[in-house]
């Protein structure tokens, strides 16, 4: 053997006190001065690994080495002082405080007693530009864009001297134009001879970024391949354990009568500043319209518009014939409007009532769930059990709560109740977010049956390529305005679409107006 | 009404402002500590409380400053207590800290009888001792306004002085150490500062015992200056006002101490008012402080609202 691995982690066990076993004989070998890529689904194992690593859990066996030294990591502080550094998907950083107070806190430049401030803005301003990572030092973080904070939890890592860099899905909350950002600073790190560790499950990105590739499945590495070798296709075969096909095909499918007509809507936020700035299109039974923004433009409010969770400040809604404009939830769910909501656990479900109840949750107020203003539980249970073998929700028990599942399970009892209803309209944001590929391809599947069927369907994803392989049109959204339209998605790219997400191109009025 | 303008802008009435403020604003100061460390300290009332027991029953048998230090130790006490029950054994703060004033409230009364020999009321039978005053007749000397200024400024308690420095102390140890970067940093992100490997626990425990020590500070002034002695129930509510004082303050040394100033000047003007206006009754002055008190959190709380709303537009307006 030559020269040693910068990292390598020799049959890492760890089960959790509940019986889970995350990580099972698990041996990693990482290069100095690359990007090693861990792919894996939710529940491989990958984060307990990237813990165990940082040194927040300990393994129940197994050895960890740095350059071919054996190595105890006993805690986070220890691995700092290893030279490891984390960058969590959840930023830690104090929105009050600026730059250089949040990198340098914990290991404070000092002048006898007083922190000093100067020295810190010194020193990280010359890390941000020795290592490409342009910030402000002095910009109080709470103020600045994503992309930049994360530059801030690099250069965390950097000032304490880090050597091996974990970056746990750094590209989950950025723009594209942000992760080419990303990756050129992650490749002045590998140049400047740091090494780092890419935790992700966007193929794409892995493919380009990384030099090695491990695959984890249920716990175990399944797969070490060189990216040069890799193909996508190979590395979803390795995760999922089974052929999947994130293809959608684009049948020729009839496209119906305007379901939606949204004319002029303008709405606030829960600031009650304007977010949704009079916006117009309309969405036609069998067909997916997919709405592409930057988290914080105006999608969300306005599907809470649409779904009745908030009520515009101008404009018109019309559902088939009849002028929907400011009707209670209630009131357009009987009028087939059905909506899977982005954050599932605040208002897709009620975490801690049983599947059944999270079922027929819609429908409770009328036969034959109800019989005289009493629940028939044992109706309630049949359909839910209905609903769960349909839609093949992984449970024991209908009577279980709903928090005990995956994400992406229940995500699976919020579109089995969602589309029991059959819908006329189905409203969809970031429907795959957090879930794993198996249980996306089954939510994509769903939502072209409904389109299918003839529902008109709204769908907003962080994730431009979902939107790109689901949607029949797009529209863009920035700052609350729809600034670009496109009848036929077959040919764009995510950078078309980032240009005017970002605000920096705008289509014509009339050309906007035609596709939308 | 000339009468209420003779009375209030006299250096006289001065002296009462700043007599009442002090143990507002030494309580207030616990208060900002430990809410930017993170933990809300509701028992400020019950530390005062307890404190003021403490030094009345200890100065009694030992020198004045001995009091003090002993005042201080029984609201560093309750801290840790607090600290204890909240980050060990993982108790609401809010519950914990009422705990502890309901505790004081009894357990002050229970002491006082066992101290005294019977009565539940004051210490009376107690010979309790008085933090020094500060002469400054040197001030009279100055032409002009020299009489005016000695009357203000002279024969403050030590711990009056004492307090303007820790002001500007908290403010230094908050701005410009990094143990003041670390607690306001736990305070707002836990997770930031645990990530950087600084323990939250250990600086919401440092938060709160600070947080006793100086409200403990606030309850000896009242009980070793303001008054000597202790009486049951002596805080009537300082502890509460003090609270409101650090929201009011937009949680900085210097807000704080206006607000605290604010207040004060209120309590001395319901101490004056009742001679002036005998056909008012007397209880609906004494409430002045209090619905001051309310009143200015109102406004505090739409001022907020409003902050935020221009910030968050200050932000969508930068990307």
């Amino acid at each position: 053997m030559d020269a040693p691995f910068a990292l390598e982690m020799r049959d890492i066990s760890k089960r959790y006190p509940g019986g889970t076993l995350a990580n099972a004989d698990v041996s990693l070998d990482v290069a100095a001065a690359g990007v090693h890529a861990i792919v894996g689904e939710n529940g491989a194992g990958k984060s307990t690994l990237m813990k165990i690593l940082y040194g927040i859990e300990q393994p129940d066996s197994g050895a960890i080495l740095l350059d071919g030294t054996p190595v105890q990591i006993s805690s986070p502080a220890r691995a700092i002082a290893l030279g490891i550094g984390m960058v969590f998907q959840h930023f830690s950083l104090v929105p009050s405080l600026s730059v250089a107070e949040n990198v340098v806190l914990g290991a404070e430049p000092r002048r006898g007693l007083v922190l000093d401030l100067p020295a810190a803005l010194r020193s990280v301003g010359e890390l941000a530009e020795r290592f490409g990572l342009p910030v402000d030092p002095a910009a109080t973080v709470g103020t600045i864009p994503v992309g930049q904070q994360q530059r801030v939890e690099i250069l965390k890592a950097l000032y304490r001297n880090a050597q091996i860099l974990i970056l746990d899905e750094p590209t989950a909350v950025l723009t594209p134009q942000e992760v080419a950002e990303l990756f050129t600073a992650i490749r002045g790190l590998v140049a400047r001879g740091r090494t780092v560790l890419f935790i992700a499950h966007k193929l794409p990105e892995v493919l380009a970024i990384s030099d090695a590739i491990t695959v984890m499945r249920g716990g175990r590495v399944v797969g070490n391949l060189r990216t040069a070798d890799a193909t996508a296709e190979e590395l979803t075969r390795l995760m999922v354990g089974r052929d999947v096909s994130l293809q959608v095909a684009r049948t020729s499918h009839a496209v119906g009568p305007v379901v939606c007509a949204i004319e002029g809507v303008s709405a606030n936020n829960s600031a009650q500043l304007p977010a949704v700035n009079d916006v117009s299109f309309v969405v036609r039974s069998g067909e997916i319209l997919g709405i592409a923004a930057v988290e914080g433009n105006g999608q969300s409010e306005l599907l809470e518009v649409l779904s009745g969770l908030r009520q515009p400040t101008a404009g018109r809604i019309t559902l088939g014939a009849e002028d929907v404009t400011g009707w209670s939830v209630r009131h357009l769910r009987q009028a087939g409007v059905a909506s899977i909501p982005e954050d599932r656990l605040a208002r897709g479900l009620a975490a801690e009532a049983t599947i059944a109840e999270n079922m027929v949750a819609e429908r409770i107020d009328r036969p034959p769930l109800v019989n005289r203003g009493i629940l028939d539980w044992s109706a309630i249970r049949r359909a839910a059990t209905e609903l769960v073998n349909a839609y093949g929700v992984r449970t024991s028990s209908v009577q279980v709560p709903v928090d005990t599942l995956s994400g992406g399970n229940m995500q699976k009892v919020v579109i089995a109740r969602e589309l029991s209803s059959q819908p006329k309209l189905l409203l969809a944001a970031q429907p795959t977010r957090g879930i794993d590929i198996g249980a996306t391809e089954f939510v994509w599947q769903s939502l072209i049956q409904a389109r299918n069927r003839g529902a008109a369907i709204i769908l907003t994803s962080a994730d431009l390529t979902e939107l790109l392989a689901l949607a029949d049109r797009i529209i863009v959204l920035s700052k609350g305005r729809l600034v670009a339209a496109f009848p036929d998605p077959a040919n764009l790219t995510p950078e078309d679409l980032g240009t005017y997400m970002l605000g920096a191109r705008e289509q014509p009025a009339a050309e906007r107006a035609m596709a939308s | 009404m000339t009468e209420l303008l003779t009375t209030i802008i006299s250096a006289t009435f001065f002296f009462a402002v700043i007599r009442t403020t002090v143990p507002l604003l030494l309580a207030a100061l616990g208060g900002l500590l430990a809410e930017l460390s993170g933990a809300l300290n509701v028992a400020l009332e019950g530390m005062m409380l307890s404190a003021a027991l403490t030094a009345v029953i200890v100065s009694a048998s030992y020198p004045w400053w001995i009091g003090l230090l002993a005042g201080v130790l029984a609201g560093m006490a309750l801290g840790a207590v607090m600290a204890l029950f909240h980050l060990r054994f993982g108790a609401d703060v809010v519950l914990v800290g009422f705990a502890i004033n309901l505790m004081a409230a009894g357990g002050t009364v229970f002491i006082l009888a066992q101290a005294t020999g019977g009565d539940r009321g004051t210490s009376l039978a107690l010979p309790s001792k008085s933090i020094p005053r500060l002469s400054l007749s040197w001030l009279g000397a100055i032409p002009g306004v020299g009489g005016t200024l000695e009357a203000a400024l002279s024969g403050h308690s030590y711990l009056t002085w004492a307090t303007v420095i820790l002001v500007a102390g908290i403010w230094f140890m908050l701005y410009q150490t990094a143990t003041g970067l670390r607690l306001r940093a736990v305070g707002e992100y836990a997770p930031a500062a645990a990530a950087a490997g600084i323990s939250p626990d250990q600086m919401r425990a440092l938060g709160l015992i600070l947080s006793g020590a100086l409200a403990a500070l606030g309850g000896v002034q009242l009980a070793m200056f303001n008054y000597i002695g202790f009486t049951r129930d002596m805080t009537a509510g300082r502890g509460f006002i003090a609270l409101g004082a650090v929201l009011l303050g937009a949680r900085r040394p210097g807000g704080v101490a206006i607000a605290a100033l604010l207040f004060g000047a209120f309590e001395a003007l319901a101490i004056v008012l009742p001679a002036l206006y005998t056909s008012i009754p007397g209880e609906l002055i004494h409430s002045i402080p209090f619905v001051v008190t309310l009143v200015a959190l109102v406004i505090y709380a739409r001022r907020a609202q409003l902050l935020t709303r221009r910030r968050v537009a200050g932000v969508e307006g930068a990307t």
